[in-house]
């Protein structure tokens, strides 16, 4: 009998085959789950995000104010030197004048760490290499054949593919690969709080609701036992 | 009548019979004393209703049921609406929550033969629950408009399709339209509050009514209205408020635990829950690359995947064949009071075979559902074939291994 599911249960395993964890090209993407309470991180990927990713890519779904609320930055930052067209109040969505998708086909970032995921976003993001046959002139072991350019380059440096398929650099960017990889942490922890600005709150103030209930199963439990004992 | 004739309530009573049925259903109603936590699932799951309830007419508002709109109104109560977020994740983990209680309170009734005579009834309302459940579930699933609401629902609605003859009018009938599209979604939206919601709350009472007709069960199988004391109550009984009533509420404070943790630290389930395609509105040009159900569905969905064979010569496809094993596993059970012949009712007293089919059942049950969350390939495909065997061997077998397996004996007293 136990062996009937023991056998039940291997062979179920067994049709777990490798290559479903695939994140594109890679074997699996790099470990990384964001976190949204590091304040000073989501106001440097904020940052990233305006000066390199907000030429294309909107963010449609987010509100300035509520931006402005959540990472705590000074009105005047967000009307003086984020909003760029001039008809745009506080209170509107980031498009920044770009229809949904835009010309150039670059898609909407808002919801994008919550339908690929943050480990995806973040290898991604890491990921460029030089590649003449693209026509951005580079190209990508998540998502082979993006046609999203390197913007990142002068950041990162340079990388390209050596004889056995592996990533590595060939020439210097304004940050080291520490600096790099921590400010990539940075913009997909801000690409992480736009895709749900609830979730600010919602994993600060859980542990209350959890802890009322904790003591509402205590008190209920001795309840209980006072007519429990009536049972006996 | 135990009001006085001049008070309030009497004057009530004489007109609506409230006092009466109170005692009838709440505060004389005799329950066995000695239950198993088996027996809390029926109490939850009344929680998780009204539940799905309130949140649901709180979603309701700010919902809009259009093409246009609907993905689009999602979000908007994800970030604009004061406590939107908890509201729509209580929603969606509700919906898991029903599930995971449900088969849990049937698994019961499996277990400790609750649908033996003469609860026939009280079974029957409950696999008809289970049923508009499953409905509910599929229903409430396309209102996000994402694009595994989109194409789940293509699926599910293609097996209309596969019906012969009548197959593709039927499907679009069912969609109002030549595809899935918004028309489909705001009748879709209607069916979901209020048609299957209020067959629901009908079934629910009946299924209660019919309840407290023949008396609840034991993990025993002990008849308890055998043995009374002097007022009645029998002795191996107690009323059901206040003993059961506060029996429920630490239950209720542990589901809520769990519940709140899932809300608040895991919404999505690891993508169990919510699944990460529904963050991307639907688009009916891009066919997302792998279309998974959510796991409550996915045992079922296994079922209909291993099917990989028609039956050419009666012009049965293998889709429409699937379709027919598909809803066969859960209509067998609506037959499950017929099929046990068994002189007892508990699984504690049944025979080796009947324990033997129990965990048969339910080792390929789970092996089906995780198989549903996967992408096919042969093996899988081969385990799922089995396992439907297997699930379904427990059921067709039934009148033979209950009716001579030797049983033991029952003991007259809890």
């Amino acid at each position: 009998m136990k062996k009937i599911i023991l056998l039940l249960f291997i062979l179920s395993s067994y049709g777990y085959s490798a290559g479903e964890n695939a994140c594109g090209s890679l074997e699996k993407c790099d470990d990384f789950s964001s976190d949204v309470h590091d304040l000073y991180s989501l106001q440097r990927g904020l940052g990233l995000y305006m000066n390199y990713c907000s030429s294309c890519h909107s963010l449609k779904l987010l509100r300035w104010n509520r931006l402005q609320k959540d990472l705590v930055i000074p009105e005047n930052i967000i009307t003086e030197d984020l909003i760029r067209t001039a008809d745009t109040k506080i209170a509107d969505h980031m498009t920044f004048g770009i229809p949904d998708v835009s010309p150039i086909g670059a898609p909407d970032l808002t919801l994008r760490t919550r339908v690929r995921g943050d480990d995806w976003i973040y290898t991604y993001l890491r990921t460029f290499y030089e590649d003449s046959s693209q026509t951005t002139g580079s190209n990508n072991l998540v998502y082979v054949g993006t046609a999203m350019p390197n913007v990142l380059a002068g950041l990162q440096g340079n990388q390209a593919l050596d004889k056995d398929g592996n990533i590595i650099n060939v020439s210097e960017g304004s940050m080291t690969q520490e600096e790099f990889d921590e400010s990539m942490r940075d913009l997909v922890n801000f690409l992480a709080y736009a895709a749900e600005p609830a979730r600010i709150t919602r994993e600060k103030n859980g542990i209350f609701v959890i802890l009322f209930f904790i003591v509402f199963t205590a008190v209920m439990n001795l309840l209980y036992r006072e007519y429990a004992k009536e049972l006996k | 009548m135990a009001t006085e004739k001049n008070s309030i309530m009497g004057w009530v009573d004489r007109r609506l019979p409230v006092t009466e049925n109170l005692e009838r259903h709440l505060t004389k109603h005799p329950v066995p004393k000695k239950v198993n936590f088996f027996y809390l699932f029926g109490a939850l799951l009344m929680v998780v209703f009204m539940v799905q309830v309130v949140t649901g007419i709180w979603l309701m508002m700010f919902y809009t049921n259009t093409e246009e709109g609907a993905f689009a109104s999602v979000e908007y109560i994800m970030r604009d609406v004061e406590y939107g977020w908890l509201m729509r994740y209580m929603h969606s983990t509700g919906a898991s929550a029903f599930f995971f209680l449900m088969y849990f309170h049937m698994f019961r009734g499996l277990l400790y033969g609750s649908y033996q005579k003469p609860k026939e009834l009280v079974w029957l309302f409950g696999c008809f629950l289970l049923f508009l459940l499953m409905a509910e579930g599929f229903l409430g699933y396309v209102l996000p408009w994402g694009q595994m609401s989109y194409w789940a629902a293509n699926v599910i609605l293609s097996l209309f399709g596969a019906i012969p003859f009548i197959g593709p009018d039927l499907q679009v009938w069912i969609q109002g339209d030549f595809v899935l599209s918004g028309i489909t979604l705001s009748r879709f939206f209607a069916l979901h509050v209020v048609v299957v919601p209020l067959l629901m709350i009908a079934l629910v009472v009946f299924h209660i009514f019919a309840l407290h007709e023949v008396g609840a069960g034991n993990p025993e199988g002990v008849d308890i209205e055998k043995y009374r004391d002097a007022k009645g109550m029998p002795l191996d009984g107690a009323p059901f408020h206040p003993y059961k009533t506060f029996g429920a509420l630490p239950a209720i404070g542990v589901f809520f635990i769990v519940f709140f943790a899932i809300v608040f630290f895991a919404p999505t389930g690891g993508g169990y829950f919510i699944e990460k395609p529904n963050f991307e509105e639907a688009n009916f040009l891009k066919t997302p690359e792998h279309i998974a159900p959510v796991w409550y569905y996915a045992p079922f969905y296994s079922i209909l995947r291993a099917v990989t064979f028609g039956i050419p010569f009666l012009g049965i496809t293998s889709k429409f064949l699937g379709f027919i094993i598909f809803a066969a596993s859960i209509a067998i059970l609506f037959i499950v009071p017929w099929l046990d012949r068994s002189n007892v009712q508990s699984i504690r007293y049944k025979g080796i075979y009947s324990k033997i089919a129990m965990i048969l059942f339910a080792a390929s049950f789970i092996t089906l559902g995780y198989l549903g969350t996967k992408p096919v390939n042969e093996l899988r495909t081969l385990v799922a074939q089995i396992c439907t065997i297997l699930y379904f061997a427990p059921f067709i077998l039934m009148p033979i291994y209950t009716k001579y397996e030797k049983t033991l004996e029952v003991p007259d007293r809890l």
